[in-house]
């Protein structure tokens, strides 16, 4: 059975990922035996300078999902190099590695200390978080994405994938804008913009007053989004958005996703990765297909 | 599927139900079959429960504070949402998907210490008689001031009595024990911040009035604080709460925390 999926030039053994911010730096998971065993791994997004976060309370739980507004809390790029890096390279499971700048300068900060670094798969930016007060996302604006790409593609050793906001009237057109700029991939989706509201006191029950919504309450849109992505770029599309099982990944994949991410579910079992990926395998084998690309955009009209 | 032990002493596991009873108008304790976990758990520590079997709804896990860590594990519960509420309707023999032990559990008292105060209110007895377990084997005087909001609230507390603490008990309408908050008890506290430590679980209001009282005094102690939890690894850091260093996880730097540490609202 051949589960491998390539994107530009790395190859991932299998197409199961988690999605950035909901693995930590995966501190907490990294000597899990099970871990080695994913495709590949996405830390939680990093920044040039270290962030605290947004205040209190941060999450909040929704029907079939959460909203949540953590505001980006890391170390900063230089001690997760120093710190964190070298751990998750100990796993052996190829790293994507989430960065995120306030404006291109920190992205290009951001960049060029990463290129000094070796065992690193691709770079994800993160050009989608809901939470940091920008008026618009990089993901909200076509020129300013294509832009952008192109810079990180100029300068990056590391393959570029670029991870989409579902907040935009129509999130092909973002997506063949980061194709334009050069990305090898896109990732889709990051979370809604979101608020829920305590009526006793009437006010955002998120310290942040507003949020990302992620989980499977999502899961249906973020389908329709990567079925509507894949089906317009020629780039690989990796998909996420509220999968729980592996019957919500199959989904994905035969939307047209070569690889997805198990986001959210990782919060309510660890194991999701893991479930997600073995249910792959046993669907497969179950149906005699050999490989995964058989399942990849297979979706009968 | 005990996948988790290996690297980080965590356990995930499915474990049969053998006790899930009313203490009281108010309260709920469930016991469940789990001599691994029981053998690992230290007082402060708490389970992560999964009340719906799909995890759709409610969506997230539930953390409990461990009651009570012998041969099994128990939990004490106050039903308040759709998760309680569907752990309230679990009957004996059902199972139950829970992780854990997880967090960071309670300081031991200093050398010097003579006397022990336990300042409970409502819920927040929940990791008292855990820690009582441990600390009777030492030579403290024990103390339990316990605040409840009525009758309803409060129930036997034989457990805590066979341990040698000695119980005191108020409710804000004065329908069991002394008429008022907690605060009312205070005068059972040795001032003296050599010989007696303080350990504190409930409302905000009430541990910001036992921070005040402790700082006054000078006297150490430990707060376990609660936040709304999804992942309680340490991993989503949702369950952020601010102390004097900064934000830190309930989940994994807490639940408990030194009590002049945590900035509470």
């Amino acid at each position: 059975m051949n589960i491998s999926i390539k994107i530009a030039n790395v190859t991932f053994k299998n197409p199961v990922t988690v999605a950035s911010g909901t693995f930590g730096h995966a501190e907490r998971y990294y000597n899990l035996e099970e871990v080695k065993r994913l495709g590949a791994i996405v830390p939680k997004t990093v920044t040039l300078h270290p962030q605290v976060g947004n205040a209190p309370v941060r999450i909040f739980e929704t029907p079939s999902g959460m909203i949540n507004a953590i505001g980006i809390e890391n170390p900063g790029i230089d001690v997760f190099i120093d710190q964190k890096l070298p751990a998750l390279k100990k796993t052996g499971v190829p790293l994507i590695i989430s960065i995120l700048g306030h404006n291109e300068e920190q992205f290009i900060g951001i960049m060029e200390k990463l290129n000094k670094q070796e065992g690193i798969a691709a770079i994800e930016l993160n050009l989608s978080c809901p939470n940091l007060k920008h008026k618009v996302l990089v993901a909200q604006d076509p020129v300013a994405t294509t832009q952008l790409v192109k810079k990180m593609k100029s300068l990056s050793k590391f393959p570029i994938i670029a991870k989409l906001s579902p907040n935009v009237t129509d999130i092909a057109e973002i997506a063949l804008a980061a194709q334009e700029g050069g990305a090898d991939a896109v990732s889709l989706i990051n979370t809604f913009t979101a608020m829920a509201i305590d009526v006793k006191t009437r006010k955002s029950r998120i310290g942040n007053f507003t949020g990302g919504l992620s989980g499977p309450a999502i899961r249906p849109i973020a389908v329709c989004m990567v079925q509507k992505v894949a089906s317009q770029v020629k780039i690989p599309v990796i998909g996420m958005g509220g999968i729980m099982t592996a019957s919500d990944a199959l989904e994905f994949l035969i939307a047209g996703a070569s690889m997805v991410a198990v986001g959210t579910a990782n919060f309510i079992n660890p194991r999701a990765p893991i479930d997600v990926l073995e249910g792959i395998e046993a669907f497969m084998n179950e149906n005699k297909i050999s490989d995964i690309r058989e399942i990849i955009g297979s979706l009968k009209q | 599927m005990v996948y988790l032990k290996n690297c980080m002493d965590k356990i995930q596991n499915t474990y049969k139900i053998l006790v899930n009873e009313k203490l009281c108008p108010q309260y709920w304790r469930m016991i469940f079959n789990a001599p691994d976990l029981a053998a690992e758990v230290k007082p402060g520590q708490f389970v992560h429960i999964r009340t719906d079997d799909q995890g759709l709804q409610p969506f997230f896990r539930r953390p409990f504070s461990v009651y009570r860590a012998q041969k099994y594990v128990e939990i004490f519960y106050d039903v308040v949402g759709p998760g309680t509420k569907l752990l309230s309707l679990k009957k004996k023999g059902d199972t139950l998907d829970v992780l854990g032990p997880l967090g960071t559990p309670f300081k031991m008292p200093p050398e010097t210490t003579k006397q022990v105060i336990f300042i409970a209110g409502g819920i927040g007895i929940a990791p008292m008689l855990i820690l009582s377990d441990l600390l009777k084997k030492k030579k403290y005087e024990l103390i339990l001031l316990y605040g409840g909001r009525n009758r309803g609230h409060v129930y036997p507390m034989q457990e805590f009595k066979d341990n040698g603490v000695k119980v005191h008990i108020a409710t804000d309408d004065g329908s069991v024990g002394a008429n008022g908050r907690v605060s009312v008890l205070f005068d059972k506290i040795n001032k003296d911040p050599q010989h007696t430590f303080i350990y504190t679980c409930g409302p905000n209001p009430m541990m910001k009035a036992v921070q005040a009282f402790a700082a006054q005094h000078g006297i150490l102690g430990q707060a376990a604080c609660e936040e709304i939890m999804a992942c309680g690894l340490g991993a989503c850091l949702g369950c952020s709460i601010e102390t004097k260093h900064g934000f830190k996880t309930v989940c994994h730097d807490g639940p408990a925390f030194d009590l002049d540490e945590v900035i509470l609202h």
